[in-house]
Parts: structure tokens; sequence; C-alpha cells
């Protein structure tokens, strides 16, 4: 699926300049059979966030035209978007948005169950990779911030996707945590020929990327 | 999974306060839509007058005796009678002008006779079907309907003669006859009791027998109206008896009791009625305001939901099923106290010497039916517009 730009600014960033290197205002194409591993460079305030909602159909205060394989969304239905939610985007919220209430495992399975990607034991795979196997019964509200990232990331991977938008999943994590979760990613994406769309505070030097974006 | 994400944070003490609002008008609304039924057919099938039916007359006083005032009814009178707003129909009540003596004519019931007045009212003020109304020329039997105090003296009379005595329904089948006649001639027609009266001291024929036999046998030219049977409309009876009283006219203790009791009675289970509706439909507002706050408390669920994939309707749904399912609760325990409080009130009403159906009526159960609905299909409405609005938020 290729996903177009052209000259989009979300209202709440129309009065801020942006530089010229900025995709905000510009025409660019994302192309998940060239481009598979993106990354979004920012610093605060400039839009990450905004820019991971309006590829998931959050937000429509924005002017331009975006388009998904030439259709503009802003066309899009209520059906359509819960069909690119459930099998053509997937997306970790900067805010992760796990429920609380619920275990480990149970906030992956509720995900899971809605396409039914993998079995429980590939899912328990998973938490062993992420060093969580331990902690999959335990209530997500006792969890440390980087645990929940990493349930999060897991939650992400349960659903067939042509894109994954990540909104700073690493944040709260150490190196080699960081490195565990992107291999997993990287893999996945390959596996199913889909791309990734990382966004980051700081410039990320430790991986590689095919494309990097500004804002 | 979906239940325990959804329903997690929930006031129960305000649920439990919309639940009992809820069972107390709905026991309101199915105990006042089931006893103003039964109020109202209170007295049906034991009379053959139709409901809220009374025959007047005119009060005779000392100059009506003296033949100074009429006590009879002019056309014109009865006429103005229909155009009154309560009253639904008024016809005059046509008597014989000819000489009838009533006779038994069964083996197995000893010779009775007496002499009797009939008259005759129009169909539609009687209980009873039109094909066992019905005489034409040539026919040789004519229904009659029989003033039960005549029964209990062809009774008393069978008693006497060591003969057991007979009930509404074996007098039925015992033939009798009509002698008809004038001071020329007389004629004998077999005569068939379809139902029985306490208002109308009469036998009563068909109009068209009636017609036939004063045609044929008539002694005076026309005789004068002094009866004219009126229907009041439904509810309406207090109207009616201002009415009788203000014109001078009059009808049988038994028949203004009764009319005045029932429409007292109906006009405060239809107060009731209003009151349960009313309790009802805020009870429902408050389940609905429930679910509007168990929406907004979860609002951060519904939008993460939604985020990772899942469909509105579903979540409308489980929303709805959800609260239908109080309602249901709500409407299971509240027929349980019905039939309960059915009890008591029966009860109540058998003491008072009234006896009304005690079958539950079928319209107070569709009343829970139809409230339910209307619940659930509200609840829908709601759950829809406030989980489409989290959609794009």
């Amino acid at each position: 699926m290729n996903i177009h730009f052209s000259k989009v600014i979300p209202d709440p960033l129309a009065s801020i300049s942006h530089s010229s290197q900025s995709i905000w205002k510009s025409n660019f194409t994302l192309d998940n059979t060239l481009d598979k591993r993106v990354l979004l460079n920012a610093s605060s305030g400039k839009g990450k966030t905004t820019f991971s909602n309006l590829l998931v159909g959050i937000r429509k205060d924005y002017s331009g035209n975006i388009l998904f394989n030439n259709v503009d969304i802003s066309s899009f239905s209520v059906e359509d978007w819960v069909n690119i939610r459930e099998q053509k985007i997937s997306i970790v919220h900067q805010d992760l948005q796990l429920f609380l209430n619920l275990s480990a495992i149970e906030n992956i399975l509720i995900k899971n169950e809605l396409t039914q990607t993998f079995s429980i034991e590939e899912i328990e795979i998973f938490l062993k990779q992420v060093n969580l196997f331990d902690k999959k019964d335990q209530t997500v509200a006792t969890m440390s911030m980087g645990q929940k990232q990493r349930i999060a990331i897991i939650r992400a991977l349960c659903q067939p996707f042509e894109w994954i938008i990540l909104d700073e999943p690493f944040s709260h994590l150490d190196d080699e945590n960081s490195k565990i979760c992107f291999d997993l990613i990287q893999n996945r994406c390959f596996e199913i020929n889909a791309g990734f769309i990382l966004t980051s505070l700081d410039p990320v030097e430790d991986f590689q990327f095919d494309k990097y974006l500004k804002l | 999974m979906l239940k325990k994400v959804l329903f997690h944070n929930q006031d129960k003490t305000q649920l439990f306060i919309a639940v009992l609002g809820s069972i107390i008008g709905m026991v309101f609304l199915i105990s006042s839509i089931h006893y103003l039924i039964r109020v109202n057919e209170f007295g049906k099938g034991e009379e053959i007058l139709g409901p809220n039916t009374m025959i007047i007359q005119k009060k005779i006083s000392n100059s009506s005796s003296l033949n100074i005032s009429k006590n009879d009814f002019t056309k014109e009178e009865i006429e103005r009678f229909k155009k009154e707003s309560f009253v639904a129909d008024a016809q005059a009540v046509i008597c014989n002008n000819f000489n009838v003596l009533l006779l038994t004519d069964d083996k197995l019931v000893p010779k009775f006779s007496s002499d009797v007045f009939l008259q005759t009212v129009n169909t539609k003020f009687l209980d009873v079907s039109g094909e066992k109304w019905q005489w034409s020329e040539g026919d040789t039997i004519v229904p009659i309907v029989m003033p039960r105090d005549f029964l209990v003296m062809l009774n008393t009379f069978m008693s006497a003669s060591g003969i057991p005595q007979v009930s509404e329904d074996l007098a039925k089948d015992i033939k009798f006859k009509l002698r008809i006649s004038n001071e020329t001639k007389r004629d004998f027609i077999t005569a068939k009791i379809v139902g029985f009266t306490n208002e109308i001291p009469s036998l009563l024929v068909p109009e068209s027998f009636m017609n036939y036999a004063n045609q044929k046998y008539a002694t005076e030219k026309e005789k004068k109206i002094t009866n004219v049977m009126i229907s009041s409309k439904e509810g309406e009876f207090g109207e009616m008896e201002k009415f009788l009283e203000e014109r001078g006219l009059e009808s049988r203790k038994s028949q203004v009791i009764i009319g005045k009791l029932k429409s007292i009675v109906s006009t405060l289970f239809i107060v009731l009625l209003v009151i349960s509706i009313v309790t009802v439909l805020v009870s429902g507002l408050v389940l609905i305001q429930y679910m509007q706050l168990l929406i907004v408390n979860n609002k951060y669920q519904i939008r993460t939901l939604l985020r990772l994939g899942y469909k509105p309707k579903k979540i409308i749904m489980k929303f709805t099923k959800y609260l239908s399912s109080i309602f249901g609760l709500v409407s299971i325990f509240s027929l349980g106290l019905f039939f309960i409080e059915k009890l008591l009130v029966d009860g109540l009403f058998e003491k008072g010497g009234i006896s009304i159906n005690t079958s539950i009526s079928f319209i107070s159960l569709i009343s829970v039916f139809i409230s339910f609905c209307i619940f659930a299909l509200v609840s829908f409405i709601v759950a829809k517009r406030k989980i489409l609005n989290e959609f794009f938020s």
C-alpha cells in the first residue's frame, strides 16, 4: 500500500513555521515495497503523534490530501477505517493505549482475537523474546513503562498489516530491549512484506532505515 | 474479555437506584393496565345489555299520575339525547300493543303460564350475537331475553312442584310458547331463551317480531314511548348521571350504581396508568442516563477498542445487550411482584363483593414486552450516537 501526502498541514500546526525539509505542506510518497523502514525524526511539538493519528483516521483536522493507493482518505467511511485499522495499518501509540485492568496476555489477546493472527503458543514465544513471559498474567497497571511498551509492541504485531506505525516505541527501553523489539518488528515486516514508520525525538543511529522523514 | 474491559468502571449504587425505580414503575404499569381492563370487563357476560347501557324513563310525579304532565318521550326528545357529547346512542324501547301469555311447553317441566309484557330494543344495545337474535316472518321460533326475576319465579314454582330448580344454562333448553292475541284472534309461537337480564323487567324480543306482531294484533293505533334505551361513552358516566338529574329522568338504581362505580374505578386506574407511564419513562431515562455515564466512564476503553480495529457495531450491541438484559431482569422481577400483588388485590376485590376475572390480562403482558422493546431501541440509539462519536477522536 502506498501512502501519498499532498501539501498536508494539520490545523493546529498551520500557524507554526516549518523547515524546508519538513514533510508538512510538501508532497511525498511512502511505498512499502520500496521503503520498508522509515524513520520520522522531529523534536517535541512538531506533530509526530498527529502524523501517526492522521494515518489511522483518528484525526481529520488537516488541509491538503492524504491518499492510500491513490484514494483520498477523506472519503473513507467508518467501515473503511475499521478495515484499515484491522487489516492494513497497525499502530503503537505513544501513550500505549493498554487496558490497565487486564493482564499482559489479555491485552495482546484482545487484539489477536479480531483476526486470529497468532496462536497463544506463538504469542507466548513473542513474550519470551521480549523477556516478559513470566509477567504474562500480571496486570498491566502494575508494570513499568518499559514493560508496557513491549506489551504494546507485541499487541500491534498481532494483526495483518501493510504498514505499522510506531510512535516513539522505545522511549522507555534500554538498548538491549530496544534492539530485541526492533528486530521483532523488522522480521515480522519482512515476513509479511510490510513497512514500518518509526517516530523518534532523537536521531536513531543504531538501526538501519530506508527512508528518513523530518517534521 | 470485552465485558471485563467495557463494564469495569460502574457505579453500582446508581445502577441499584435505577433498577429499583424501574421495577416500581413496571409493577405500577402492569397493575394499572391489568385492573383497568378487568374493571371494565366487570359484569360482562352476565348482562345481555351492552356496557354503559340503561333504560331511562321520566320520573313519575303526582302530576304525571294525574295525567297533568306527560311521562312519554317524543321522537324529537330522543334525537336531542343522541346529540349530547357523552351519549353513544339512544333508541326508543318499543312495547307490545297486544296480549301476550308465556307458557311452558316441555314434558320435563310442569305447566306454567303467565301474562307477560314484551319490549324490544335495537340490537346494537345488546350483547348477543346477531345470528341468535334474528326473526323473520315464517320462522317458527322466536328468541327471547328473560328477566332474571322471572327465572327466580319459575324456580320457586318448580321447587313447589317438587321438581329440581334449573340453572340459566338449563333454562335455555326449556321449551316455551308465546300466545299472542287480541280480542278476535290468537296465535302460538315457540320461544327460546338466548340470554338473561337484570335490567329489564319484561321479555325482550327481536324488533322484527315486535313489528310483525304489533301490525297483526295491535289493539291500539300507536303506543306511547315511555322508555328509552341510552348508552354513554366510555368513562363519561358522570356526565350522563348529571344529565338525567337535570332532565328529571331516572333509571334503575343498580344500573346507575354499577355504571358510577365502574366509571370512578376506571378513572382512578387511568390516573394510575398515566402515573405509571411517567414512572416507567423516568426510570427508563435513569437507566439510559446510567448507560451514558457508563459510556463516559469507559470512554478510554471504547476509544482504544475502536483504535484496535473493533467494529463500532460490536461495542454498541454489547452496551445495548447489557442494558437490555438489566431491563429484562427488571421486567421479570416486576411480573413476579405483580403476581404477588395481584393475589392481595384480587382478595380485596373478592372481600368487597366484586368478582373480577382473576386471570392475567394479555394486554398487561404485552405492555411489558412493548416497554422492553422501546427501552432496547432507545438504548441502541443512545449507545450508537455516543460510541460513533468516539470513533474519530
